[in-house]
C-alpha cells in the first residue's frame, strides 16, 4: 500500500502486459487526476465483464477516478455486480462475504490506523443495495453507530442485479420485476435518512449523468471519513437489464429519474465542514465572517 | 461481425468538447489525441479503442443529445476502414497517440 507496490522490478518491465506498463507510467498514482482528463491518462479500472451500457460500470469509473489517493486507498465489495469491475482495477480489493463489507471494513479501517497512525490510508465499501441495506443491514448500521471511519458507497440499482432480478429494499414500491410478479409490496427503505440519524458525517445521493459532481462527493466523503466519521454515498446506478431500458437510453432513464425522485442531495455536519475547510481547502466551508454590527 | 462505435474525426475536432470520454461505462475506451482531426483544426479528436468498445451507444446520445456535434455512430467493426486498439496506443503528456490500423487485419486473425 504505497506507490512502491506499483512499480515494477528493475528488469521486469519488459515482460509485463501493456495496460500494466501503461498503469505504471501513465496512471494516477501519486498525482491527482480528474474525470476531466478522461481520455488523456491510463485508468486504474481495467477490462471487466459487466454488461454494454451499465450505468454502474459508469458511476465505479468514475469513482474510482475521484479517489484522493488510488494508491493508499482500500476497496471492499461483495457478491454483486459490482465487485466484477471492482476487482479488475490496479486497487487493493478485499471481497467481504455478502451482508458483510462493513464489518470487515471496520475491522480493516482500524488495523490500518493502527498499522500506519496517522499516514491517511482510506477504505472505501462499494456494494449493492442488497448487500448494503438487505442481507448487509446490520452490518452497515452498526458501523455507522459505531463511527467508524470509511466510506460506504451503495450502487443502488433498485434490484439484485447479479441474481436475476429480486427485489430489494430499496426497490420501488409497486414495482413488477421477474421475481416480484406481484409487484414490491412496500416503500423503498430511506437510507439516507438512516445514515444521517445513525450518525454519518457526510451523506450524498447521485446519479453517474454529472461527473463532475460524481468526483466532488466522493472526494468529500473519502476525505471526511479520514478524521471526522462515517460517510455514505447513495448512487443510482440503474440496471438495463433487469428493467429493461435500452442502453442508449440509460442516461436519458438516470436524468428522468433523477428529475423524479433521486435529486442530487448533499448532507454534512458543521464538524466535517470545519475539516474540508481548513485541512483540504474548501473554502465554501470556511465560517462566513459575522455581519458587521451596526451601532 | 459487430457494432462499435466510430467517431468522425472531422466534426470532433471543430469543437472537442470531451464529454464523451467522461460518459463512456468503460475505461479508457474513448481516448484523445491531440494529433487527430480534420486538417488545420484548433483541436484533436476523440476516437475509440475498439477492442473495449461493448456497443452500447451511450456515446451516441451524449454527442447527440448533450453535445449537439453528432459526430458518433455505431458501425459494423468491419465497415470502419481504419481503427484503433489498447495495442496500439502511447501515452504521452498531451494525449494519447494511436496507431490507426486497418480494420481488414481483423478478420485475418
Ligand atoms: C452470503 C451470500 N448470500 C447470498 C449470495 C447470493 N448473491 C450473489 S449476488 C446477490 C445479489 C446482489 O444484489 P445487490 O447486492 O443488490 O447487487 P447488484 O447485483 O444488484 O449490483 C446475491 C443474493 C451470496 N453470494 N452470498
Ligand atoms: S445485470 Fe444489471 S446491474 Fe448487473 S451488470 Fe448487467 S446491467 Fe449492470
Ligand atoms: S461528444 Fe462528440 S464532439 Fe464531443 S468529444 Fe465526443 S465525439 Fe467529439
Ligand atoms: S458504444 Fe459504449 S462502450 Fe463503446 S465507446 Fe460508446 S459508450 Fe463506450
Amino acid at each position: 500500500m504505497s506507490l512502491e507496490y506499483v512499480k515494477f522490478t528493475p528488469g521486469f518491465a519488459k515482460f509485463m502486459p501493456k495496460e500494466y506498463r501503461d498503469m505504471v507510467d501513465h496512471g494516477p498514482f501519486g498525482r491527482k487526476t480528474t474525470v476531466a482528463q478522461t481520455g488523456q491518462f491510463k485508468e486504474i479500472l481495467e477490462e471487466h465483464p459487466m454488461c454494454a451500457g451499465c450505468a454502474m460500470t459508469l458511476f465505479i469509473r468514475l469513482a474510482f477516478i475521484a479517489l484522493p489517493n488510488p494508491e493508499d486507498t482500500v476497496m471492499v465489495g461483495t457478491a454483486g455486480c459490482g465487485r466484477l469491475a471492482i476487482s479488475q482495477a490496479a486497487i487493493q480489493f478485499v471481497y467481504g462475504n455478502y451482508g458483510d463489507t462493513n464489518a470487515v471494513a471496520s475491522g480493516l479501517t482500524r488495523g490500518l490506523k493502527l498499522r500506519f497512525g496517522d499516514k491517511p490510508k482510506d477504505v472505501v465499501v462499494m456494494a449493492g443495495d442488497g448487500g448494503l441495506a438487505d442481507i448487509g443491514f446490520g452490518n452497515t448500521l452498526h458501523s455507522w453507530f459505531r463511527k467508524e471511519k470509511f466510506t460506504t458507497v451503495m450502487l443502488d440499482n433498485e434490484i439484485y442485479g447479479n441474481t436475476g432480478g429480486q427485489e430489494s429494499g430499496m426497490t420501488n414500491k409497486g414495482q413488477v420485476l421477474k421475481m416480484a410478479p406481484l409487484g414490491k409490496k412496500f416503500e423503498k427503505m430511506d437510507m439516507l435518512g438512516m445514515a444521517k440519524v445513525a450518525g454519518c458525517a457526510y451523506v450524498a445521493s447521485v446519479i453517474p449523468n454529472n461527473p463532475k459532481r460524481v468526483e466532488s462527493v466522493i472526494k468529500k466523503a473519502v476525505l471526511v471519513a479520514r478524521e471526522v466519521g462515517p460517510t455514505y454515498i447513495q448512487a443510482y446506478t440503474s440496471c438495463n437489464i433487469e428493467y429493461g431500458i435500452p442502453t442508449e437510453q440509460v442516461m436519458q432513464d438516470a436524468k428522468d429519474v433523477e428529475k423524479e425522485r433521486y435529486a442530487f442531495s448533499e448532507y454534512i455536519t458543521d464538524d466535517a465542514k470545519e475539516y474540508l475547510a481548513t485541512q483540504h481547502g474548501y473554502k465554501q466551508y470556511l465560517p462566513k465572517p459575522a455581519p458587521a454590527s451596526v451601532s | 461481425m459487430y457494432l462499435v462505435a466510430d467517431i468522425d474525426q472531422d466534426i470532433c475536432s471543430g469543437t472537442s468538447c470531451k464529454l464523451c470520454t467522461q460518459y463512456c461505462p468503460e475505461a479508457n475506451t474513448i481516448q484523445y489525441d491531440e494529433g487527430l482531426g480534420a486538417e488545420g483544426s484548433k483541436y484533436g479528436s476523440a476516437y475509440v479503442s475498439v477492442d473495449r468498445c461493448k456497443g452500447c451507444a451511450i456515446c451516441v446520445w451524449v454527442c447527440d443529445t448533450m453535445a449537439k456535434h453528432h459526430a458518433i455512430k455505431l458501425e459494423m467493426i468491419d465497415k470502419i476502414p481504419e481503427i484503433a486498439t489498447t495495442l496500439g496506443m502511447q501515452y504521452t503528456a498531451t494525449g494519447v497517440v494511436a496507431e490507426r490500423i486497418k480494420s481488414e487485419v481483423l478478420s485475418e486473425g
